[in-house]
């Protein structure tokens, strides 16, 4: 508050016209009111909800100066900014070339530029509308102190004495309490539409153990249907339909590949076959290591014959949250999950010694074939996946 | 010879059908063996399989001596005067080949300066020729993996893209995405390591680091992911890197992480921003 002399309570209005003489306290018949002023009847209002204008100035005294008019201009400026972006916009979404196209493609450079003008043209019209208005309260829209009274701490008794009997008077008065039909079936018609609502959420609920022995918590998607039943480990070549079986040579030493064990009986089966390829809990990485790191191998009791030569196979999938943990330092021997840094040693059966991941990552029990492909001897031992902390119980080797 | 049999007929001399005997046993001797020689060297030559690129020229010779001399000079304290490797220092270069020589002093990561956590990639302090001369005395003396050359004995750069971006994409995802981002823009690996920007780094120098494993980098020798495989990925991190930003501007291509930072850093404080300047008296 600047400038208290053009501004005085209750003295001025826009147009600088006295406007006492109302009274909220009074009643006034409709005569009177007729006779009341646009700035009486405002001030009126004002009043009657308690409050007071302090201080109210018109931003432009005298209409019509140069600086009048570049407010205005300003303001207007924004709004035309606005408009032909809108415009523009139309006009991209109408006629640019959305089609995609890919690098090296004619209308490459074009179609690149689709989403930034889209987006650009249309937040900028958003954008100016926004500014336009804010500049116009700001330039035009007199500038005002008001004053509302407010009470201290809770309401009066008589306030709160009135509303409860109000409450207590709908309640009686609508009859519903010695209506019995109605409020029943009001039960009825609520809880069902209650139930309803919930009910879809049961759908993500399962019985985890409902497969007993097969429960998707102990097998994966490739789980051998009986002992013995060859399991191929594939490579990903990008092309699905192709079927690559992993070779013992085919690895250099110190390197890591995620391989996709496979039941050979699958094969006939296009989507079985896809199912072991693409399944969440299928991937296993197959990790040759240097000789030298070889020797040091801290084996898990009871899985000593797990490996082939220098070749261990763990399970992809975290033991924390199922994330896959393929980041393979090769000469550190960490295994990484990209997700909360879990590190799982290598050498020492993937034991966890960083991070969140509390279980060590299942090891599948490898060999070579009489064909000369690297085959899995039987399913994981443990289950696979995050949180889990049971051992399969005793069912193969 | 004492063995030989009594001659069958009396009416010639003994000792010179002995002679004749011996003579003709040891001409077929020699022809068999020449046969079995020329057999041997014939399967050989037929069932060693080809070399991808031109190796021991006649003026190799040359090659492989500048390459020693540079060696000697700017290698050797960390790895050895026989390639083999100094404790603490260096690995051996034995098995690495000319490929390993190209990624890691084309790149300028080698010579190195110290051992630290990660090697980085700096200005290479060898030019072109001088490092076809390393590699040719690596390679000769230790042999391994090769780079790749045109037709016109160029380092093979262009011509390493291979045709299909799609699969190459589905298979930098599967190999190469955990470490080096769905983009190629590097993540954090262990203990102040990482995996770096495939930005800077050119067609010659993903294949070579694909078959070498620098560093904590696994190997992926060109039976695991076959030569047309790596062309495939090597042009999915090229035309990653030349394609545009789909909304105008990638955030660097990182994903999430930056694009949370941008709307946390730029996006509120917009807000605040515009709330403080509609909140404000003028």
């Amino acid at each position: 508050m600047s400038d208290g002399d053009s501004g005085r309570k209750d003295d001025d209005n826009v147009d600088g016209k006295k406007a006492d003489g109302v009274n909220p306290e009074k009643k006034y018949s409709d005569e009177e009111l007729a006779a009341l002023s646009r700035d009486e009847l405002v001030q009126l209002g004002t009043n009657l909800d308690g409050v007071d204008v302090a201080f109210r100035r018109n931003r432009w005294a005298v209409e019509g100066t140069r600086a009048e008019k570049r407010a205005e201009r300003s303001v207007a400026i924004w709004f035309a900014i606005a408009g032909l972006s809108a415009v523009a916009f139309i006009g991209v979404y109408l006629f640019w070339p959305w089609q995609y196209a890919g690098i090296g493609d004619e209308n490459y450079h074009l179609y690149s530029l689709y989403t930034p003008l889209i987006g650009g043209t249309m937040g900028l019209a958003i954008l100016a509308v926004g500014v336009g208005a804010v500049q116009f309260t700001k330039k035009f829209i007199p500038e005002e102190v008001s004053i509302q009274d407010r009470h201290d701490g809770s309401s009066s008794e008589t306030d709160r004495k009135t509303l409860v009997a109000e409450l207590g008077d709908s309640l009686e008065t609508s009859t519903i309490g010695r209506r019995k039909v109605i409020k029943r079936s009001l039960m009825l018609g609520g809880g069902a539409l209650g139930v309803m609502a919930v009910l879809p959420l049961g759908g993500l609920i399962k019985n985890p153990w409902a497969k007993g022995e097969d429960s998707p918590l102990w097998v994966s998607g490739w789980t051998p249907r009986y002992d013995g039943e060859t399991i191929y480990l594939r490579r990903d070549t990008g092309r699905p339909e192709d079927v690559v079986l992993v070779r013992p040579e085919d690895l250099d030493a110190g390197a890591m590949e995620t391989v996709f064990p496979f039941r050979e009986a699958d094969r006939e089966s296009e989507h079985d076959l896809l199912v072991s390829l693409r399944g969440i809990r299928n991937a296993v990485m197959l990790i040759r290591l240097r000789p030298d790191d070889a020797s040091t191998v801290v084996k898990r009791k009871g899985q000593e014959s797990y490996n082939y030569g220098d070749y261990y196979a763990y399970s992809k999938i975290c033991t924390h949250l199922g994330c896959p943990t393929s980041l393979y330092e090769q000469q550190t021997n960490r295994i990484l999950c990209p997700c909360h840094q879990s590190q799982f040693d290598a050498l020492e059966y993937a034991r966890p010694i960083f991070g969140p991941a509390a279980r060590a990552l299942p090891q599948l029990p490898i060999t070579v074939n009489e064909e000369g492909y690297l085959v899995a001897r039987a399913d994981f031992h443990e289950a696979l996946g995050p949180a889990f902390w049971e051992r399969r119980p005793e069912r193969d080797s | 010879m004492s063995t030989s049999p009594p001659a069958a007929s009396g009416d010639r001399d003994p000792a010179k059908t002995r002679r004749q005997r011996k003579t003709r046993r040891r001409v077929t001797g020699a022809l068999v063996l020449m046969m079995g020689l020329l057999s041997a060297g014939f399967l050989a030559s037929a069932l060693t399989p080809t070399p991808q690129v031109a190796t021991a020229d006649t003026d190799s010779a040359a090659l492989i001596r500048e390459g020693k001399q540079l060696y000697d000079t700017s290698c050797v304290t960390c790895h050895g005067v026989n390639l083999q490797g100094v404790q603490d220092r260096g690995p051996s270069l034995i098995g690495v080949g000319e490929a390993a020589v190209y990624f890691q002093v084309s790149s300028g990561r080698m010579p190195a300066m110290r051992n630290e956590a990660q090697v980085l990639r700096k200005p290479p302090k060898f030019d072109d020729k001088q490092i076809d001369a390393l590699g040719a005395y690596v390679q000769a003396n230790g042999g391994g993996p090769t780079v790749i050359l045109d037709e016109n004995g160029d380092i093979a750069q262009e011509s390493l893209r291979g045709d299909d971006i799609a699969r190459g994409s589905e298979l930098f995802r599967l190999n190469c995405a955990s470490c080096h981002n769905f983009t190629g823009q590097g993540g954090a690996l262990s203990s102040g390591k990482f995996a770096p920007d495939l930005g800077p780094a050119n067609e010659q120098e993903i294949y070579t680091a694909m078959v070498t494993g620098p560093q904590n980098m696994p190997k992926f020798s060109d039976r695991q992911l076959t030569i047309e495989e790596k062309s495939d990925i090597i042009a999915y991190v090229k035309s990653a890197q030349d394609t545009k930003a789909a909304g105008g501007w990638g955030l660097a291509g990182f994903g999430p992480g930056t694009e949370m930072v941008a709307v946390w850093i730029v996006g509120i404080a917009a807000v605040v921003g515009a709330t403080l300047w509609i909140g404000a008296r003028s």
